[in-house]
């Protein structure tokens, strides 16, 4: 495929290579010049050698001495004349490439701390190192298909910082405050009433039947109480994990106090009546301490007690709307009774511990917005936004019944479980009602002082490409009227949700806008579509091989990734480029990117462990030997 | 994998719809597959009967073991499977049972 006058421009120091045969004594123009986006294939299955070839911009105009065939690279000896090739960038001078990457932050700030932040037009910037490696900076190519994301980020956060006018700087403004309160359960009982009784939780015997009969889909509903020693059980599918936590007083979601039990959690699980699983994609079901990533955000924390529901549901109900979301409501009738139980506690002594998340506005500070992308394409893709209670059903209205559109919320509403996820698919990517409550994006952007964070912008993913397109207009739309100075995208596992992630950066980026993406990509996740302004992104996975391993909230966000994707913003916010990503997911980038980030701020970044970690099961040991 | 270079492009026909999934037959009775919403790019409204492509490549063994996890796994299911079909055909005979007592009981 011939290219464009236009594309020529932006590859001008690309390779030039012949798209088709060209005679002799033709001048060369765009037209006669292949796509570089397509080289680094070519070059892999050595289709295509490029020793010594000459760039775009060095031959256009110049004309042709012999005939060539198609897939020619243009070397010297073809054409009559050609010019030479510029000097390198001065900042990077002869340093190699990993050189280039520590020194060039220092001497850009200089440059760009005073130029408004310009990310709209993209930069080309190209290392040309004595003809021997070709050293490419570059926006991602729109056309990009499947490009396993992975991108460096120059780390200079710390410069930036330091750069921030220290005169007359305005006070942070406190918006409000929510507090949680601990209490913490170590035993968790049936008994003839709901109550909580020192660290002891009891549930009251026959609640089951009372849950199963509220709603009509259900037919039955068993209560196992897992405690540590029963996490060699077998387990349905985990289809959600919340924290069991209720209001005080008047308080409303996402301010005042909130009460918290600690060292138990909610678990929902499920089949129809015919046995089939209500999450019956990607399953996690199996032996439970095999199949959970402890500790994830959205996860158990090992040595909690699980009070574990396994809904049945009318037969053929698992696929269609109404199943899951009955699960789920039967649920919570249990959950609400704890609640009660918990609201009714008078004894202040047994609160282990209370914490305060302060919501700050920063005048002056660069302003940042998170769009968090949620499922919506339905049934098993939906969330419940904004319950009366954390994490409730009562109140709240399913993101698929308001359209999918951006829902804006308070970063405390957020932590205060403003989500109530019906999500099921798939266990190692989705992000569960804890994991908003424990959000580590969330809290990073919150608590840094550099950063203003007006708010979290909830947006569905709808089944209709039409439709993901209306919505990531509004979402557009929402960013230019807040006149951010930065975003995050995020988005949960992959799949079609992946088309309306990346037009929410083309409609951020276009407003000039930086963003930075995070979702889990590597191998199995690869991105499906791409465009010039999807140049930030974080990668979520934490698995070996990069792909779905089944084990629940193993790729899902962590505070590792939120450090990265924080670093990164500033780095864009402050003009920095990133580099252009592998042709292939490679995990070094990562580990790069950490230790430069710990290098700068002195402060070491902690990795989670993976399913590496977890006792190996037969499926595991077969998957990754 | 062996051939997995290799790629073969593939039609088939949307025969289900539900809110989570679709069911789809591969068309020359190639076999039927069942995927969530979130892996189907959609640009119109999902109708029975619409056809779709994609791209795929022929599906190899890994190796000659049996996952036993995957084994047990599988049992376990399909012994519930078979304990609730046999529950709820149980209930029904049961709730046919108590209406020919109250019938008998009537007469």
């Amino acid at each position: 495929m011939s290219i464009t006058a236009e594309t020529a421009k932006a590859h001008a120091k690309d390779p030039a290579v012949l798209c088709c045969r060209a005679e002799a004594g033709i001048t060369i123009q765009a037209a006669n010049l292949e796509d570089p986006a397509i080289f680094d294939d070519l070059v892999e299955s050595g289709l295509l050698n490029l020793d010594g070839v000459l760039t775009i911009e060095q031959i256009l105009g110049s004309k042709l001495i012999k005939t060539c065939d198609s897939l020619t690279p243009v070397t010297p000896d073809v054409v009559d004349s050609y010019k030479e090739a510029e000097a390198v960038p001065e900042e990077a001078g002869k340093a190699d490439a990993d050189e280039a990457a520590e020194e060039a932050p220092a001497a850009e700030v200089q440059s760009t701390s005073a130029a408004p932040v310009q990310m709209a037009g993209g930069v080309l910037k190209i290392h040309i190192d004595e003809g021997k490696g070709i050293d490419i900076e570059l926006p991602m190519p729109g056309a990009a298909p499947a490009a396993p994301v992975q991108a460096v980020v120059p780390v200079n956060a710390a410069e930036t910082s330091g750069e921030a006018p220290a005169a007359k700087e305005p006070e942070p403004k406190l918006i409000r405050s929510l507090t949680r309160k601990h209490y913490n359960i170590t035993e968790v009982k049936r008994g003839p009433e709901t109550k909580i009784e020192g660290t002891t939780l009891y549930i009251r015997e026959g609640i089951e039947e009372e849950a199963a009969a509220s709603q009509e889909l259900v037919h039955s509903l068993k209560i196992d109480i897992i405690t540590p020693e029963k996490y060699n059980q077998y387990s349905e599918t985990i289809m959600d994990v919340q924290p069991i936590a209720t209001k005080e007083g008047e308080s409303e979601l996402g301010s005042g106090v909130t009460r918290v039990l600690d060292g138990v959690v909610m678990m929902v699980t499920g089949t129809d009546a015919n046995g089939v699983q209500i999450g019956e994609f990607g399953s996690s079901e199996g032996i439970l301490e095999e199949n959970i990533m402890w500790n994830r955000p959205g996860a158990p924390d090992k040595g909690e007690i699980f009070i574990k529901t396994e809904v049945v549901i009318a037969a053929g109900t698992n696929m269609e709307r109404p199943g899951p979301l009955a699960a789920h409501t039967a649920t919570d009738v249990i959950t609400q009774e704890i609640r009660e139980a918990l609201k009714a506690l008078e004894d202040e002594s047994l609160v282990v511990n209370e914490e305060t998340f302060n919501q700050y506005r920063r005048p002056g500070k660069k302003k940042v917005v998170i769009v968090k992308e949620i499922m919506g394409q339905g049934a098993m893709h939906d969330n419940l936004i904004l319950p009366v209670e954390p994490v409730g059903v009562l109140g709240a209205k399913p993101n698929v019944d308001l359209g999918n559109v951006p829902v804006m919320v308070s970063p405390l509403e957020v932590l205060d479980g403003c989500i109530h996820a019906l999500t099921c698919i798939g266990p190692a990517s989705k992000e569960m009602s804890r994991h908003y409550w424990r959000e580590p994006l969330v809290l990073e952007t919150l608590y840094d002082p550099e950063i203003d964070l007006c708010g979290v912008l909830f947006v569905g993913s709808p089944q209709i490409n039409a439709e993901k397109f209306y919505v990531s207009k509004r979402v557009g739309m929402m960013v230019e009227a807040l006149d951010v100075d930065g975003a995050f995208v995020t988005t949960e596992g992959f799949g079609n949700n992946h088309i309306d992630f990346a037009s929410h950066h083309e409609q951020i980026g276009m407003r000039g806008v930086p963003v930075v993406g995070l979702s889990f990509c590597a191998v199995q996740g690869a991105l499906v579509v791409g465009n010039k302004y999807m140049t930030h992104m974080v990668d979520n996975n934490k698995s070996e091989k990069g792909i779905e391993n089944e084990v629940l909230a193993c790729n899902t966000l962590c505070h590792e990734d939120a450090v990265r994707a924080l670093n990164m913003l500033k780095a864009a916010m402050a003009g920095e480029d990133v580099k252009a990503p592998e042709r292939k997911w490679n995990p070094n980038v990562k580990a790069n990117n950490v230790e430069l980030i710990s290098n700068v701020t002195g402060k070491p970044v902690e990795l989670v462990a993976n399913e590496q970690s977890l006792p190996m099961s037969q499926k595991r040991r077969e998957k990754y030997s | 994998m062996k051939y997995g270079d290799n790629i073969i492009y593939m039609e088939g026909v949307i025969v289900e719809i539900h809110d989570g999934c679709v069911g789809i037959d591969l068309k020359g009775r190639l076999g039927y597959l069942k995927i969530p919403m979130r892996m189907l790019i959609t640009d119109y409204e999902l109708k029975i009967g619409q056809e779709v492509g994609w791209n795929m490549s022929f599906i190899e063994q890994l190796g000659p073991e049996v996952n036993e996890k995957y084994v047990s796994n599988l049992e376990t299911y399909q012994k519930r499977q078979a304990a609730m079909r046999a529950g709820r055909e149980n209930a029904s005979e049961h709730e046919v049972s108590q209406v020919d007592i109250m019938k008998e009981e009537e007469e």
